[in-house]
């Protein structure tokens, strides 16, 4: 199953997001950021489910860069140069979170519809 | 340390494509450093565990990163090269490895044996060494260094609780359940009533012991007891009915009110407990002769669980404080120079997360060395399997150099090499495992001696595991390297011209001869080894000990359950011995305190001159209580005087036989017949006078010196114990076909009396042990690794052979003899085995250093063991070689020269 759509073609709604590259990309939107402040907050955000480590990290940086969704950013002047370079998303990377969320938003959507009762446990 | 970890994530780096890697690494390198970071501020084990996943996990997606790009189309993402990885290779790798039968069941088995062998030991040695207690929060558990008095441990239990969280003591005791004749032995435990409590363990039927059981004659209940789950199955048959039945030890019925869960053990490693009974009881069982107020008798153990966040060293603190109050409550009946030692010595705590153990102490090292031993034939077989795969590779060329103009990329074809390796060394690693289990478990058994019965936890866990996945990948690392870089040399147009004719050399045959004469220097230093402590072996085996062993049978008696009490033993001993010595067959029986090599002593100090230069241990002499005929009976020989006899009764003058080296040290030169001497006891000194001087004979160990021994006339002994050995010399042949027969006289004797046979023999090659399992298993790692390299050496000659066969063949036309062919290959051979025996005797001598404390009766660097292991190799290396030797001079011209 492919990691994401083939670049000439825009998000599909239907395909979710996996939770590493979903983090990955809500770390970016806050804006540009370095390397281990992305992993730093992926960890976080996700209450620690996804336990990223550096390689698979960077793994799906890589595949993200590639299809176009995050891109280098400049990095701050004042910056500690060991830490390697900044990334922020791009229109396409922003418009596949947007996706991700109203696909989400259908799915709470779909089951909020069901009658209270059929909803499980409360 | 820190930066060596990053200096290795760097280096794994480098197996990342580089446009991946150019982009990448600063942040990588930054990432690892930050959570490296964290990690130390969660410990050592974080470090490790965070290292390892993170060094696997990088290797692991450079290789799928490599993987994607090598398939072309990195920009479609759609292509997952990791699972390619995995689908593809592994599929060609069976497929190969199916293809060539043989030579995988050689690497499987020759890895399943290096690998389990290594895991058999290390899984002892974390059973031994590693592993904790079974009992909850066992780090927090201190031992009190040495043994102790009841008379202290209840000093220190009056103060358990100010000392640490709860303090406990214990002392292991076999226990007798027949009431007479052959013995019925089961492990038993004293407790006091915290142990359970302390130790935080439950019972899984009933319940644990409690304070108020282990009061002197017994709790509310009575004498009550907690039985093993071993013991429930065993004897109860797991019913729950176990619980309320009474179980009678000397006499005492005792109520089992609890079984411990399957996991618990007691607190030594290497034993289990079949029943635990409170201290308190003791009395009851030993009426007159009870320990609890002994301040001599050092029989218990004492532990404390420390509160949270305190340490050993703060708890030896604590109990400073109380040291002198405590022991001078529990004074004991030494001399007054060795009271003011006893009042100072201090009492220490120690960590004893993994329990005591006296197999750990005995054992370790040994089990260690054993460890490198199985360690270095894991190491010739990995060389082996790496010289079958090159040779393998090699073969292969044409359809690899078929591969690589067809378009393959190399770093893919060894990739393909390298998937080959790792499935055999994981197909060995799981053959491994099973040898492991039984294999361990032999072992273990080897270990145990008829006194010291052994029971180790040897379930996998996951440093077992863990282990044994290391050293599968480690060794697909090693032999499959090899052949991964053979792959280098070939070039696509090699498929084309095959066949060619000529004198060949190429660096793949030397690497193979590196590998073969790595595998010689390993064997020759493990076949050293294994010379070492066989000699080591045979020399204490055949020590004579200065006694007959062949001909005496020795029976252990219990007359604890006996009628006869404390003052009429004497008179029943003699009467045991009359009555074995009355037995068809029979020559002698004498009785005495204890019989040589039974591991059990008496020693005492003899008083010497004022101005002797003999200091502390050099006044010892060890003490054995013998009747009249003793030394007959044991073959040891009277030099001169007289052996005991009935006028050495109690109320007569006080005298002794003395042996060759006692003489010496202590009675100087001329006769020694006649002379007096003292020695000094707790309160007194008894003087002797010598009637008889016999040979030396060892007394607790072969391997020590031979050390002063008096003999007192077993008449003579004030307190005399309730057990004592009869030893009874057989007229002729094996000494074992007296038991029955001694056995009816003596329980004609006295019905309620307890004994157990053993043959002098069966004592003697029990604490040869370790010798013998030492000898053995360096004996068969030693014959193993000569087996492989003679398998390594000759395929290696062969191979070699099989690229010359047009050369030799032309030289043959040419009018080469056969013995010019069998030299122009055994001296190649010869400077293989050369090269690989002088390296292994440098290694040899330089290894020698660390087996030193395990060898008797010779040097770590003995030459005749050095010189005899190299005839060895050498005489394999001419075996191995003269075979493929012989086969060259079959080969014939004409042949060679029509083909191809």
């Amino acid at each position: 199953m492919p990691l994401l759509m083939p670049t000439n073609r825009e998000p599909d709604v239907s395909a979710p997001l996996k939770p590493a590259v979903f983090y990955i990309l809500l770390a970016l939107a806050e804006g540009p950021t370095h390397g281990y402040a992305a992993m730093q907050a992926v960890r976080e955000q996700s209450s620690g489910r996804v336990p990223i480590g550096t390689a698979s990290f960077y793994r799906h940086l890589d595949r993200l860069i590639e299809d176009g969704l995050v891109v280098e950013a400049a990095r701050p002047a004042d910056d500690d140069p060991r830490r390697g370079a900044y990334y922020r998303l791009t229109a396409r990377g922003l418009r596949a979170l947007a996706a991700e969320r109203t696909r989400l938003a259908r799915m709470v959507a779909a089951i909020d519809a069901l009658k209270p009762a059929r909803r499980g446990p409360a | 340390m820190n930066r060596l970890y990053e200096r290795c994530h760097t280096a794994l780096l480098r197996a990342y494509p580089a446009s991946m890697r150019s982009r990448f690494e600063t942040g990588m390198r930054y990432a690892f450093s930050q959570d490296l970071d964290h990690a130390r501020a969660r410990g050592a084990a974080a470090v490790l565990r965070f290292c390892v996943t993170t060094m696997f996990t990088t290797l692991w997606f450079a290789m799928g990163a490599r993987a994607s790009r090598a398939h072309g189309n990195a920009t479609n993402s759609g292509d997952p090269g990791m699972r390619r990885f995995i689908t593809i290779d592994w599929r060609d790798a069976v497929r190969s490895l199916r293809a060539t039968p043989l030579v995988t069941t050689v690497a499987v088995l020759s890895l399943a044996l290096g690998i389990g062998a290594n895991t058999a030991l290390f899984s002892i040695l974390n059973s031994l060494t590693l592993k904790s207690l079974p009992v909850r929060d066992p780090q927090q558990l201190a031992l009190l260094k040495g043994g102790w008095t009841n008379p202290v441990w209840e000093q220190i239990r009056a103060r358990d609780r100010d000392l640490a969280a709860g303090a406990f003591a214990w002392s292991s005791e076999e226990f007798d359940l027949s009431s007479g004749g052959q013995r019925d032995v089961i492990d038993g435990m004293w407790a006091s009533g915290r142990m359970f409590d302390v130790l935080g363990v439950r019972a899984i039927l009933g319940r644990t012991l409690s304070e108020s059981d282990d009061v002197r004659g017994g709790g509310k209940d009575g004498p009550v007891a907690v039985i093993s789950y071993g013991f429930w199955q065993r004897r109860y048959g797991g019913e729950a009915s176990a619980l309320g039945k009474t179980i009678t030890i000397q006499r005492v019925p005792i109520t089992i009110v609890g079984i411990t869960g399957p996991d618990f053990f007691g607190p030594i490693v290497g034993r289990t407990f079949d029943i635990a009974i409170p201290i308190g009881v003791e009395p009851l069982m030993r009426g007159a002769e009870s320990w609890l107020d002994g301040r001599s008798t050092w029989w218990l153990d004492i532990m404390i669980r420390l509160r949270p966040g305190q340490t050993p060293l703060q708890a030896s603190e604590a109990l400073r404080g109380w040291q002198p109050a405590i022991r001078q409550a529990t004074m004991p009946d030494f001399r007054p120079q060795d009271q003011a030692d006893y009042l100072q010595d201090p009492l220490t705590f120690e960590s004893a997360a993994s329990g005591r153990s006296w197999l750990r102490t005995r054992y370790e090292r040994p089990l260690k060395t054993i460890l490198i031993v199985v360690g270095l034939v894991l190491l010739i077989a990995c060389a082996n399997i790496a010289n079958l795969l090159l040779a393998r590779a090699v073969a292969r060329r044409h359809e690899l150099s078929v591969r690589l103009a067809l378009g393959a990329s190399r770093f893919r074809l060894a990739r393909q090499l390298f998937a080959e390796s790792v499935l055999l060394s994981s197909l060995g690693a799981v053959c491994g495992l099973l040898f492991a289990r039984w294999g361990s478990r032999l072992l273990v058994r080897q270990l145990a001696t008829p006194d010291n019965a052994v029971y180790l936890d040897l379930s996998l866990d996951w440093r077992v595991l863990g282990f044994t996945i290391a050293v599968a990948g480690v060794t697909a690392i090693l032999f499959g390297l090899a052949p991964a870089f053979g792959i280098s040399g070939v070039a696509p147009h090699e498929a084309i011209k095959e066949q060619s004719r000529g004198v060949v050399s190429d660096r793949r045959l030397g690497l193979r001869n590196g590998l073969v004469v790595l595998q010689i220097a390993l064997s020759l230093t493990l076949v050293v080894a294994a010379g070492l402590f066989a000699r080591t072996f045979l020399s204490l085996n055949g020590r004579s000990g200065g006694f007959d062993r062949d001909r005496v049978l020795i029976v252990n008696v219990d007359v604890q359950q006996s009628a006869a009490g404390p003052k009429e033993r004497l008179d029943l001993y003699e009467r045991l011995a009359e009555s074995a010595a009355a037995v068809p067959g029979a020559a002698h029986a004498a009785v005495s305190f204890t019989s040589p090599l039974a591991g059990s002593g008496w020693n005492t100090d003899v008083v010497v001159p004022d101005n002797s230069t003999l200091e502390g241990r050099k006044r010892w002499t060890w003490v054995n209580a013998v009747s009249p005929g003793w030394f007959a009976t044991y073959g040891v020989g009277l030099a001169s005087g007289r052996d005991f006899d009935r006028r050495d009764r109690p109320g007569a003058p006080l005298v002794a036989v003395v042996n060759r080296t006692f003489a010496q040290r202590f009675l100087g030169e001329g006769d020694p017949i006649g002379r007096e001497f003292s020695t000094q006891e707790p309160r007194t000194t008894i003087r002797y006078v010598v009637v008889g001087l016999v040979e030396d004979a060892v007394y607790r160990s072969l391997r020590s010196e031979m050390t002063p021994t008096m003999y007192i006339p077993f008449a003579q002994w004030d307190q005399p114990s309730p057990i004592v050995s009869i030893g009874v010399r057989a007229e002729r042949g094996a000494p074992t076909n007296l038991v029955r027969d001694v056995a009816d006289a003596l329980g004609r004797t006295d019905p309620k009396a307890v004994f157990s046979f053993r043959s002098l023999s069966d004592q003697v090659a029990g604490t040869l042990a370790q010798e013998r399992l030492g000898a053995n298993l360096s004996t068969f790692f030693g014959a193993l690794a000569l087996l492989l390299a003679a398998l390594g050496l000759y395929g290696v000659t062969s191979y070699g052979i099989n690229r010359r066969r047009a050369e030799i063949g032309i030289r043959m036309a040419l009018g080469a003899k056969g013995s010019d062919v069998v030299r122009l290959v055994l001296g190649r051979v010869a400077l293989l085995v050369a090269m690989g025996i002088a390296a292994g005797a440098a290694m040899s001598l330089w290894a020698s250093q660390f087996v030193e404390a395990l060898l008797y009766g010779l040097e770590p660097r003995d030459p005749s063991t050095f010189i005899a292991a190299a005839l060895v190799l050498a005489a394999v290396g001419l075996l191995a070689g003269g075979f493929p030797a012989w086969r060259a001079t079959r080969i014939d011209p004409s042949t060679v020269l029509r083909e191809g």
